[in-house]
């Protein structure tokens, strides 16, 4: 059961502006992202049957996200089984797992999952970081930010496999490239490589731009079993496949011996039921576009590696080489990445496929991915302790 | 009988010259001071941690605390301190404090204990972060350290022969109400200082000529170099220079002893002390050549590589730890939690592991099976506290007195790995940079600085190149 596909369809797609959106409310992005979805499915709020809301951190804005209550209030969407789910930066793909799941044990038969985060309301130094100061175990990992548990891997990953400061470089001048063709995204201007270097230190090596903005955001997928879609209404996208791995802890990977810093394990794990799932097993030849979680440039290079994109050691021949830009061999955050978009992180994981899904329906403008037919997203939360995979195809 | 059967010193790696404290006096002075991480309770850990008696707790069956700096009230240091070592809960545990004499004050106790009670080993410690007020630094002696040292009924490097303290109602400085007070320095000292001073030498039990160093530790001691010499004393010939202060400063509780070790360390013979302050108290001992070859004797941390502080502001900033305002130094909210830090102190503070019956893979947090082999018999193991780096990353945004904070991934000699914030850090230099495949040691701190409450845990430094 857990190889085969789940044959479920995605037929409708919202996404906020993702930015500093200091005038509208954690309810305001709800409500235009749940609107853009319905709008798009053809159908209206009192035909979806079940809901999912994914919002990681309700405790750094006004408390909103703790349940799913907080998606129905401001739809007014009462009635109906609504959750919240939180898993990280995964959390978004997440409710999208459940919503499909719900739909293939006939729960419901039109879901929605929604994702928004509402991170501005307080300043950047007043969130994530005092979270971490303040809330964490008085001892474990004290001294990381978020920057700093993936910089080690950067660090790690230079001293074993000859990787570059330009390599990681390369991803954030890329993706902020890409970023400039997307209307929603956070930051829409392109960079250069002295930029990125020259820009201020986050975690050595990591510098500004090779860090994610904290923004709001939303984004929405309404849900159909395949077999229920209609097509005089809905342009479907099909769920070839989804996995989901935690495969480290929180904790775990700074005082386990054999944790090597090279590659993240929940992605392998995640990638592989997804593949499963979709029948892939030359992810390279089978795959025509990729959005994976370039919370921090270093992380996009090693998540070549460990979706198979590449073999291990060889990410850095991957972006030298422009494979992963648009029009490359398999162009890789053609939104413009969580480094130009920004990083609701509950949004997020919706966010990508929502543009993965609008590749697959030739409807994404400027950054098109030319005759799209299957694409995949892919999120990791903690300190790579959980992944996401989702294939998605334009085909049933 | 009772013995100094083995000891440590810790002396802080910063120093602070006078010149940089008041350039204008002309002063040539120098005082060891703590890390931002660091007060009296690291530094007494990181004393008595190395004693080998110490870690053996069934046989310590009293600690004694001595320090003018406490960081608790309604708390004892000493058994504070106790349970860090591992040491055997109900045990005798008091602290000494009303002067800077509390150090001695602890040792003739100890004697006592040792002496006349029964009590096999005492550890002693003596811990002194105490710093003057701010602009009022050349006035005050002061410098850190700590003390630990293990009095015992087994032989050791040196016999405590006699042990006496004579009161006196009479101080020259001292504080009523929080109020500093000070009497007409001529009369507290002719009849204070003068007059006690005169009582100890004269019913105080030993012969001048058979003494090898007199160690006089008073503010005041010029004025009884007189008092010496009609005791018998040869002031050249036996007087022992304080040559200790010029390069750590004077540390209070710790001095007398600090001194006391160093004549111990400069050749045997018989080492007469007189600890003045309010009262003085008299030690003798008798150091053998015999006694002092076959124990374990290693020398004190005295002359290490040290680091120069070379602004004021960087000292402001490392006395205090955190923001200065106008108002004062400001503190940090810090979740620390007294139930986490009691329940998980085999591991967060003993440095107690596990490692797999089956692979041999050794964890520092504790898990019901092996995360490597899944195998489910996991054998506690004692981690080293030495290591090597695997990763490290300098962390620019996480509020620290002075950015970065450099966290470092460290593979464990003998296994395990824990991930710790890199300390002593504060002027980069080669010696502290930190690149994969560095030595290091694990050292306990403060997790935090300028907290308000007590958050201590392992930090590395890497090691010194030799």
């Amino acid at each position: 059961m857990k190889d085969s596909k789940r044959n479920i369809a995605i037929v409708g797609l919202g996404v906020t502006k993702f930015g500093e959106l200091f005038h509208q409310s954690y309810d305001d992005l709800v409500r235009d992202a749940a609107t853009q979805a319905v709008n798009d499915a053809g159908i209206t709020l009192d035909e979806v049957q079940g809901a999912w809301l994914s919002t990681a951190f309700p405790e750094i804005g006004v408390f909103k996200g703790r349940s799913g209550m907080d998606l129905v209030e401001p739809l007014n969407l009462y009635g109906i089984p609504v959750t919240r789910v939180s898993n990280f930066c995964a959390s978004g793909a997440d409710a999208i797992r459940n919503a499909a799941n719900a739909l293939a044990a006939g729960e419901c038969d039109v879901a929605m999952a929604l994702g928004v985060e509402k991170l501005r309301d307080r300043s950047p130094q007043d969130s994530i970081v005092k979270m971490m100061v303040e809330l964490s175990h008085p001892y474990f990992q004290k001294g990381f930010t978020a920057a700093g548990t993936f910089a080690v891997y950067a660090k790690r990953i230079m001293h074993e496999y000859g990787l570059t400061r330009e390599d990681i470089a390369n991803i954030s001048v890329k993706n902020h490239y890409h970023g400039t063709l997307n209307e929603k995204a956070h930051h829409r201007v392109a960079c250069s490589m002295e930029q990125v270097l020259g820009s201020p230190m986050v975690a050595d090596p990591l510098t500004v731009m090779d860090s994610c903005p904290t923004t709001d955001g939303a984004a929405c997928v309404i849900m159909v079993r395949s077999e229920d879609v209609d097509k005089s209404k809905h342009r479907p996208v099909y769920v070839d496949g989804i996995g989901l791995s935690i495969s480290t802890g929180w904790d775990l990977p700074f005082f386990d011996p054999k944790h090597d810093f090279l590659s993240f394990q929940a992605t392998k794990d995640a990638a592989a039921m997804a593949y499963k799932q979709a029948g892939i097993t030359k992810p390279i030849d089978e795959i025509d576009l990729v959005e994976v979680h370039d919370c921090f440039s270093i992380v996009e290079l090693l998540t070549y590696e460990d979706l198979g994109l590449c073999k291990q050691g060889e990410a850095k021949d991957m972006i030298r080489g422009k494979a992963t830009q648009l029009g490359g061999e398999i162009p890789v955050n053609v939104s413009g990445g969580l480094l130009s978009c920004g990083h609701p992180v509950g949004a997020t994981g919706v966010r990508m496929v929502v543009e993965i899904a609008s590749h697959l329906r030739g409807t994404a403008g400027d950054r098109q991915v030319v005759g799209a037919k299957r694409g995949v997203s892919h999120n990791i939360g903690g300190p790579g302790a959980i992944a996401s995979v989702i294939v998605l195809n334009n085909e049933n | 009988m009772s013995f100094i059967k083995e000891y440590k010193v810790a002396i802080p790696k910063f120093r602070i010259t006078d010149k940089v404290l008041h350039p204008r006096l002309g002063r040539k002075g120098q005082h060891a001071i703590c890390y931002t991480d660091e007060d009296i309770i690291t530094l007494a850990f990181q004393a008595a941690s190395q004693l080998n008696l110490a870690t053996r707790n069934s046989e310590i069956d009293a600690v004694l605390f001595a320090t003018t700096s406490p960081v608790f009230k309604n708390r004892y240091h000493a058994s504070f301190v106790a349970d860090l070592l591992g040491l055997n809960q109900g045990i005798l545990c008091l602290d000494f404090g009303t002067s800077a004499r509390a150090g001695t004050d602890a040792l003739i106790m100890a004697d006592k204990l040792v002496h006349s009670s029964g009590f096999k080993n005492v550890l002693l410690i003596a811990s002194e972060v105490y710093y003057p007020k701010i602009g009022n630094e050349t006035r005050a002696a002061f410098g850190h350290a700590a003390v630990a040292m293990v009095v015992s009924n087994e032989k050791g490097i040196a016999e405590i022969t006699n042990t006496k303290s004579f009161s006196s109602a009479l101080a020259e400085e001292f504080k009523y109400k929080g109020s500093s007070i000070q009497y007409d320095a001529r009369f507290a000292r002719t009849e204070g200082f003068k007059n006690n001073l005169g009582l100890a030498l004269n019913e105080s039990d030993f012969r001048a000529k058979e003494v090898a160093h007199v160690i006089l530790h008073s503010p005041y001691a010029k004025l009884a170099f007189g008092q010496l010499i009609k005791a018998g004393f040869d002031l050249e010939a036996q007087l022992r220079k304080d040559d200790v202060e010029p390069s750590i400063g004077n540390t209070g509780a710790c001095h007398a002893l600090v001194l006391m070790i160093n004549a111990i360390e400069n050749g045997k013979g018989n080492v007469l002390i007189f600890d003045y302050l309010n009262g003085t108290n008299v030690i003798s001992l008798s150091t053998k050549e015999k006694s002092t070859s076959n124990i374990q004797h290693s020398k004190s941390t005295i002359g290490h590589p040290i680091s120069e502080i070379e602004s004021y502001q960087d000292y402001l900033q490392l006395r205090k730890q955190g923001k200065f305002t106008s108002k004062g130094y400001t503190s940090v909210e810090i979740f620390s939690s007294e139930m986490i830090s009691e329940r998980e102190k085999n591991s967060l503070v003993h440095l107690h592991g596990y490692e797999c019956a089956k692979c041999g893979t050794v964890y520092f947090v504790k898990a019901v099976r092996c995360n490597s082999c899944h195998h489910e018999e996991l054998n506690q193991k004692q981690l080293q506290k030495t290591g090597v780096v695997y990763s490290v990353t300098s962390e620019y945004y996480f509020p620290n007195s002075f950015a970065p904070t450099n966290m470092v991934i460290i593979d464990l000699d003998g296994g395990g790995r824990m991930t710790v914030q890199q300390t002593d850090d504060m002027f980069p230099t080669e010696d502290n940079t930190l690149r994969i495949g560095d030595k290091v040691s694990l050292v306990y701190r403060k997790m935090m600085e300028n907290d308000n409450k007590p958050n201590y845990f392992w930090k590395c430094v890497k090691n010194e190149r030799r």
